[in-house]
């Protein structure tokens, strides 16, 4: 469970961590075992906390009835619920390591590359290098412009605002990119105010890994089975006092390697049982 | 072609505002899911999968809790 791997992490920032499922106790407990799980996995057979949640995923029949709409929730110390994160989707779902990147964008992500582009210096990172199918984790791009020069924000008008346009393909889904922030820059002697960065940015963007069906595509994709390339390119026109530069595009990419989702069942005799009901 | 348009121009760089660096609580939740941001989380007591009762209360970490809800550990 990637939740394990994440939980030096959260214990780091001094958060506790508890997983919640419909699952009986005797299930969590074989699940715990063969997977090393030392977090609390906590059963809510009667699915009485989730309901209390408001996660329950009502649509779920026969031997998932009751199950909750996966998703992390963070309360704080004062037990105030702060930050939430759910896929309509069910089969995707967010990585612990994009709730951490979500919860503290200061830390330090997985650090891929560093490349050089006119005008500007990139940093490419991603919450997590390993996902299974239906992940959502968050790419970054740290921009770090030198003194004087600054690019254009997304509105500007007249000129060509930075953009991170990742290139569909192999069914991965984009959501928004994520921009800070923008400072007003006045330009006096067209007495002009324009929104723009300075200095060093962040741009996130998050993507949600296909299940298997479309799984085929993104093999296709990419150089190793397993491993599923996310392209794109920055686009932006940097500015410094005195003169503008043309708009310029530098393409971008990130790894990731997808593993098989877990298929491995509890033994038979504590399994869910199949209500009767059909879907 | 742009080159050096607006940009012969000495910039007085007054910063006027700055907005939000943090990013909105996920995108692409569906509002239906889960109890709204800000209100207080129901208290709960659960077993654990060594026989262990766990409660809001022992969850409860100097910076808080993070709950994960997930399908089924067994399919």
């Amino acid at each position: 469970m990637q939740l394990q791997d994440a939980k030096a992490k959260f214990e780091q920032q001094r958060i506790k961590l508890a997983a919640i499922s419909y699952d009986s106790q005797a299930i969590l407990a074989d699940f715990a075992k063969r997977h090393q799980i030392d977090f609390p996995l906590l059963a809510d057979p009667d699915s009485k906390v989730i309901r209390s949640f408001n996660v329950l995923n009502a649509e779920a029949k026969g031997m998932n009835k009751g199950m909750a709409h996966p998703g992390f929730l963070y309360i704080d110390a004062d037990g105030v619920i702060r930050e939430k994160y759910f896929e309509a989707k069910y089969t995707n779902r967010f990585t612990p390591n994009n709730v951490i990147a979500k919860l503290f964008p200061e830390l330090t992500q997985e650090v891929s590359q560093s490349l050089e582009a006119p005008h500007l210096r990139l940093t490419l990172s991603q919450s997590d290098r390993t996902v299974v199918p239906g992940s959502r984790l968050t790419l970054a791009v740290d921009v770090d412009l030198p003194p004087d020069v600054h690019v254009y924000s997304p509105g500007v008008k007249g000129y060509k605002p930075i953009q991170l346009v990742l290139h569909a393909s192999g069914g991965i889904e984009p959501a928004p990119a994520i921009y800070p922030g923008s400072k007003t820059l006045y330009l006096q002697a067209i007495k002009e105010q324009v929104p723009v960065f300075e200095g060093k940015f962040r741009i996130t963007q998050d993507v949600t890994i296909p299940v298997s069906k479309a799984g085929a595509g993104v093999r296709a994709l990419l150089g190793s089975p397993n491993t599923v390339s996310i392209a794109g390119e920055l686009q932006y026109q940097a500015c410094g006092a005195t003169i503008c530069y043309l708009p310029a595009s530098t393409p971008v990419k990130w790894e990731v390697k997808v593993e098989p989702l877990d298929l491995h069942r509890s033994p038979e005799n504590i399994r869910h049982k199949d209500s009767g009901e059909r879907p | 072609m742009r080159i050096a348009t607006a940009l012969l121009f000495s910039v007085a760089a007054i910063m006027l505002a700055s907005g939000q660096e943090k990013p909105a609580a996920a995108d692409s939740v569906a509002p239906a899911i889960g109890l709204e941001i800000g209100q207080p989380a129901p208290a709960f007591a659960l077993t654990d999968q060594f026989g262990h009762e766990q409660s809001n209360q022992t969850l409860r970490g100097p910076k808080g809790t993070v709950i994960l809800f997930f399908r089924s550990a067994d399919w």
